[in-house]
């Protein structure tokens, strides 16, 4: 009774980056452990994958 | 005045939005739907024929006349993280929050509504073609007879799922896959299934649009590449991203969509094929855009930012005279 489309389907990804930044409410943005923000660091961007476009959330799907 | 982001804290595509309107030197305030009735809160008066709305989170204050633009980005389920969350609160939350929003006159980017009806890709195949977008055959279908002829007709299809979204329960990832042509499609009668013609790609076009401005990328797919990795989000990154020019007519078309689906912003996927045609795929009302500027440096985070930090709308009423609020 599966579905047609669900037998294509895969394990989800999971990041395997520990995120190096958290957010900062002063700032309202995310920052560094050296007080950088992260957003400006798009080498760090890049490698870890987290504004890709399937690094969405559960509840969001626009990717 | 202010530009209200909608959007989770972990959200650092947001972030690099923030920078800009930092620089911009406009006020921002950052608010997670989730955080209802803890972190964020929330207050509007309808008294003698007048509304006053404020909201605040992170220590900031703003008042809804006071917001020139409102950005749906990642925005939390509301009351998701009360101290007793429920799906009532969430409810009363939601219309709480976005009921107010919606009487207030802050440009939205996107509006819910219409980022509600743009999120359906059925409707965007159908908007597609009349603006003018070639779209591959496409068939939508509990019928497995209309799934076998179909496949009779184009050979080599893939699937996709119609909304876009993927299963939780467990989690799974549901990639744009191709069909063998010998497939059984029985199962197409348990669920709507999404069949379309593969287009044979020479490059994948992620398009992003704020506003006026059209910023086109292109990730050119690899002659020795595996035939069966169709869904560049889960292929190899073989091949980076690079700025492209957008053709005039396709230009034209997407403009037309735009404003057919009343969105500020939308980031579309083509599939480019040996003729150099532009394939739509669909159009993403709040698509990832963070990717393509870290690898192609075009300016989209500061295109979106100068697009929410254009003037304030008229107003229908001086609501907050006293200087107690974020401007």
């Amino acid at each position: 009774m599966q579905p047609f489309a669900l037998n294509y389907a895969r394990p989800a990804a999971e990041l395997k980056a520990t995120i190096p930044y958290a957010y900062d409410s002063g700032l309202q943005l995310n920052v560094l452990r050296d007080g950088r923000i992260a957003a400006r660091d798009h080498a760090l961007l890049r490698e870890l994958g987290t504004t890709t476009s399937t690094a969405g959330s559960k509840t969001h799907f626009d990717d | 005045m202010t530009v209200l982001i909608l959007t989770c804290e972990e959200d650092v595509t947001a972030d690099m939005v923030v920078v800009h309107l930092d620089a911009l030197g406009v006020p921002v305030v950052r608010l997670d739907p989730a955080d209802l009735t803890g972190g964020a809160a929330l207050s509007g008066e309808y008294v003698h024929g007048t509304f006053r709305g404020h909201l605040s989170a992170g220590g900031r204050l703003v008042s809804l006349s006071g917001l020139r633009s409102v950005w749906v980005r990642r925005p939390g389920t509301p009351a998701a993280r009360a101290a007793e969350p429920s799906a009532w609160l969430t409810e009363e939350s939601a219309q709480a929050l976005y009921g107010m929003l919606r009487g207030c006159d802050a440009h939205w980017m996107n509006h819910p509504d219409a980022a509600h009806r743009a999120r359906h890709k059925p409707w965007q195949l159908r908007l597609a073609q009349h603006c003018g977008l070639p779209v591959p055959a496409t068939l939508i279908t509990t019928f497995p007879q209309a799934a076998r002829e179909f496949a009779e007709r184009f050979p080599d299809l893939v699937v996709k799922p119609v909304s876009g979204a993927h299963p939780q329960d467990p989690p799974r990832a549901v990639p744009t896959s191709r069909v063998a042509p010998d497939t059984d499609f029985s199962a197409v009668a348990f669920g709507p299934t999404l069949l379309q013609r593969l287009v044979a790609k020479r490059a994948d076009i992620r398009l992003t649009v704020a506003g006026e401005r059209m910023l086109a990328a292109r990730k050119a797919t690899p002659a020795d590449g595996d035939p069966d990795d169709v869904d560049v989000r889960f292929a190899p990154a073989a091949t980076p991203w690079r700025p492209t020019d957008v053709p005039p007519r396709v230009a034209t078309s997407v403009r037309a969509y735009l404003r057919e689906a009343g969105l500020a912003y939308g980031a579309f996927d083509f599939a480019e094929d040996g003729d150099g045609i532009w394939w739509f795929l669909e159009c993403n009302q709040s698509g990832q855009f963070g990717f393509v500027e870290v690898e192609t440096g075009q300016p989209i985070a500061r295109s979106v930012a100068e697009w929410l930090a254009r003037p304030g709308p008229e107003r229908r009423s001086r609501v907050n005279g006293r200087n107690t609020t974020v401007p």
